[in-house]
């Protein structure tokens, strides 16, 4: 038994966690949901050691215990699987879940000894993964199922997993809740943060709903509904995060078309997109979804055949893509879409800061720039409306807002979108979403890459699945169907 | 405004931390009566000996030291300049000596081969340094962004390359002077009267058009920086290089031109040396002022602006510094202050995380 008793934690003037109780049992499978920034994962590093608290105390079977560092945790049985996973990639899964605790013989690792080991673990939590293969190897889905074999390796009774289905396919996420639901009959205490309604409700014994800081409620799963947990996350009435149903969709004219497409990780792609649509790319990270959207954007060398809006292109760099009316909002925006170190104007005119109204000339039209920020701002609700701030001191959905409202100012004809609502709390996806089916409605071209698979199929007219860089298959929106696709992103052909 | 003076705050902590703690030690080692004389001698001999003009209304005691420290304010802001500009796109140039030197040769070649009308010339010879020194910059980027060769290493064998093919070659050979009866004469011809700088402050002083060039060079890489569209380019290249390269900008191209104005602002150091002060190619060029400029693009927050003042404070104290000697202490000691100076910019992190204390607890006081 676990008590986090009147935890109180600070960062600077933000008060991330504010007097927040909780208990963990034996053998109980907690969710804490909550919207971005609500503090859920704030509360599990508090306890996993990551962060110390202001105020309160953890107790460990009544005992109030200090937990300042991560090996602490983990010696008192906590163990957690981040959403960014902790695991060298050159080197083999046995290698990485024996990492710090390593057996040796004679001083020297024992690899043979830690091959059985991690074989023998694997066995008993009922994992299939070969301890010899390299992690770079694996699926993402195997690579989480490496970590919590790590934890649980080292013989942890609590396991956290911090949004554990954020990159998996439904099959994977399936096979993840059935383990883990097994791993807790026998008595292993799980924590679930998600904020997936769906699966918290089908997984979960006990629900911990948090908001801005706060616990605000605690609940059986047969005793509530999505509806109930999305309004407590939420705070007001207004939290469903899908769309409603959508208008016609009338395509205009061709405005991409890709025939026998090749780069990095794609294979002989073809399929066109029209005018007023929006076209889905599924797939499993890492099956050429990103190089897609980079050879479309200008980033990224391609052969064969690509044409924008008629026109035939051998060779696209970024800024002719942009002239011919692309826009991009790019999967990671601190990388590609903005410059955190730049003031919100500066990253305003980033893209178009050679034409009116940001340049004047040779010159930066700083009058121009400023009038065009301050609308930007209102008409995309980026908060603080202040355009001289570093990007990097706003928040992230405020950030992902600013990139949106920017590369949609420009009235762009085809928008390449990657993850776009990734890492955003409800309101902010829902936000975006709004904005990608206005552009839709408006007749821009959408070319939608997401991981997450409700988001494609709420979004999309139509869907394309990558695997392994290749088209699997592709659907009109009339005949979606969710273990279908599932099946396709796997590169399975027929049930 | 405000932002630019907290900006600044740290490299000021860091220069005055240096010049106390060097007067400590010099206090500790030679009294500290010593050590106040030696430290007055030096600031007399940096901005002017102000009393003795007083005393003796001899205009030589404020003039003569303005300029030797004006002239070394040039060259350090020109090297600074170019080792700044470099940074703002995120290339390291330890290539300023390098392209200080060939910038010289041309200069005095110019100066002393061509023949042309006063302001002419010392325009032609301008030119021809800063034309050379790009073009000994250009090498490195090509490199840097068509064979992903890092521009640390190759500028850093190319300072070599120019002290070999420069000092070691050209000055001592083809381009030797002609001997003049029996003196054989070290260095390159003299140049003509004509590529000379003018003298801004009579004979007396040795200040000449070379500092005003130095200053102009800085407002005008400042108002390139922050008011020009290619200068935003270049600070996008160099805070994030992925998203400049998103946005349309041509990161490869940015690198090149940022690199080759690097090696202008070398090159007319070089040049100003030359029909400043030197008048020929000595023998050795001495003073290593392209490795100087890394010390001043640091100290000066890689701002045009900071880099002027850095220059003009450590021009002025390397200048002074020689009359420290008549109190028996060793004329390097103003390369100790900057050395130090740079070890505490350096050393960011720590006055960063002391600022932001202070600030806190004003805050909580304030609360």
């Amino acid at each position: 038994m676990i008590e986090l008793s009147h935890i109180t934690k600070r960062f600077g003037g933000v008060l991330a966690l504010d007097d927040v109780s909780l208990t963990i049992a034996r053998g109980e499978r907690l969710a804490l949901i909550g919207e971005n920034g609500a503090g859920k994962s704030s509360l599990m590093n508090v306890l996993y050691g990551l962060y110390h608290p202001d105020a309160g105390e953890v107790r460990f079977e009544g005992k109030p215990v200090k937990v300042t560092t991560p090996a602490e945790a983990l010696a008192r049985g906590v163990g957690m699987v981040h959403q960014h996973f902790t695991l060298v990639p050159t080197l083999t899964v046995a290698e990485n879940v024996v990492l710090g605790a390593e057996p040796t013989r004679g001083g020297l690792l024992d690899l043979d000894a830690a091959v059985a080991q991690v074989q023998a673990s694997c066995r008993r939590f009922g994992f299939s993964v070969d301890a010899r293969a390299r992690v770079d190897t694996l699926t993402v889905g195997s690579q989480q199922k490496v970590e919590i074999v790590k934890a649980l390796h080292r013989g942890v009774s609590t396991l956290i997993l911090d949004e554990p289905t954020a990159v998996l396919t439904p099959q994977e996420a399936d096979e993840l809740f059935a383990v883990t639901r097994a791993l807790s009959d026998s008595g292993l205490a799980v924590v679930l943060i998600s904020h997936k309604l769906k699966e918290v409700l089908a997984f979960a014994t006990r629900i911990a709903v948090m908001r801005r800081g706060k616990k605000v409620a605690e609940v059986k799963p047969d005793e509530t509904s999505a509806e109930a947990l999305a309004e407590l996350m939420v705070g007001e009435k207004s939290a469903s995060p899908a769309p409603g149903p959508r208008a016609a969709c009338a395509p205009g004219e061709v405005v991409l078309r890709v025939d026998k497409l090749r780069a990095e990780k794609l294979q002989d792609i073809s399929f066109s997109l029209r005018a007023g649509e929006i076209l889905g790319i599924a797939g499993v990270d890492g099956n050429g979804q990103r190089e897609l959207a980079e050879v479309l954007t200008g980033l990224r060398d391609f052969t064969g055949t690509l044409e924008l809006f008629g026109r035939r292109f051998t060779h696209l760099s970024p800024g002719e893509a942009r002239a011919q009316g692309v826009a991009h909002i790019p999967e990671d925006r601190l990388r590609r879409a903005v410059v955190a170190d730049m003031t919100v104007e500066e990253n305003v005119a980033l893209g178009r800061h050679a034409v009116p109204p940001f340049a004047k000339g040779p010159l930066i039209d700083f009058f121009g720039r400023r009038a065009r920020t301050a609308h930007l701002l209102e008409a995309n609700d980026v908060r603080p409306r202040d355009g001289t701030l570093r990007v990097g001191a706003l928040s992230g959905g405020n950030q992902q807002k600013l990139v949106v409202g920017r590369e949609l100012d420009g009235q762009p004809k085809l928008l390449v979108v990657v993850q776009p609502t990734r890492g955003l709390d409800i309101a902010a996806v829902a936000q975006v979403q709004r904005r990608l089916e206005e552009e839709r409605q408006r007749g821009c071209g959408v070319l939608l890459v997401s991981l997450d698979l409700d988001e494609v199929l709420a979004l999309s007219d139509r869907v394309v699945v990558l695997f392994e860089g290749r088209v699997t298959a592709e659907l009109e929106r009339a005949a979606f169907e969710e273990r279908l696709i599932g099946r396709r992103m796997l590169g399975v052909s027929d049930a | 405004m405000r932002k630019a003076v907290s900006g600044g705050l740290p490299s000021v902590l860091a220069v005055f931390t240096s010049l106390l703690a060097c007067f400590v030690a010099v206090g500790l080692t030679r009294g500290f009566g010593n050590a106040v004389d030696a430290f007055a001698a030096m600031l007399w001999g940096a901005f002017g000996d102000w009393p003795r003009y007083l005393e003796t209304d001899n205009a030589g005691a404020v003039l003569r030291p303005l300029g030797e420290a004006g002239t070394k304010a040039a060259l350090l802001t020109f090297t600074g300049l170019s080792v700044a500009v470099a940074f703002r796109v995120g290339l390291f140039n330890i290539g300023a000596q390098g392209q200080l030197m060939v910038g010289a040769l041309a200069a005095a070649v110019v100066g002393a081969q061509v023949e042309l009308p006063g302001v002419l010339h010392v325009t032609a010879c301008l030119l021809a340094a800063a034309v050379a020194g790009a073009l000994y910059a250009l090498g490195p980027a090509l490199l840097k962004v068509r064979r992903g060769v890092h521009e640390v290493i190759s500028t850093i064998m190319l300072n070599w390359i120019a002290v070999s093919l420069v000092e070691n070659w050209l000055v001592v050979g083809p381009l030797r002077a002609t001997a003049s009866g029996d003196n054989s004469i070290p260095g390159t011809a003299q140049i003509h009267a004509s590529a000379e700088l003018p003298r801004l402050l009579g004979e007396t002083s040795r200040l000449n058009a070379g500092f005003l060039l130095a200053l102009l060079a800085a407002v005008g890489a400042w108002l390139f920086l922050s008011r020009f569209r290619k200068g935003y380019e270049w600070r996008a290249i160099g805070l994030n290089a992925e998203a400049a390269r998103a946005g349309g900008i041509d990161v490869s191209k940015g690198l090149v031109q940022a690199m080759c104005l690097a090696g202008v602002f070398a090159g007319l150091a070089g040049a100003v040396l030359v029909l400043g002060t030197e008048l020929k190619y000595p023998a050795s060029l001495g003073a290593p002022y392209g490795f100087d400029g890394i010390a001043m693009a640091l100290i000066g927050g890689g701002h045009p602006l900071g880099v002027t003042a850095s220059a003009l404070l450590f021009g002025g104290l390397r200048a002074g510094g020689t009359r420290m000697q008549l109190f028996g202490v060793h004329k390097s000691f103003p390369e100790l202050i900057q050395g130090f100076a740079l070890l505490l910019v350096a050393a960011r992190l720590v006055w960063d995380r002391l600022l932001a204390r202070v600030a806190r607890k004003k805050e909580a006081v304030n609360a």
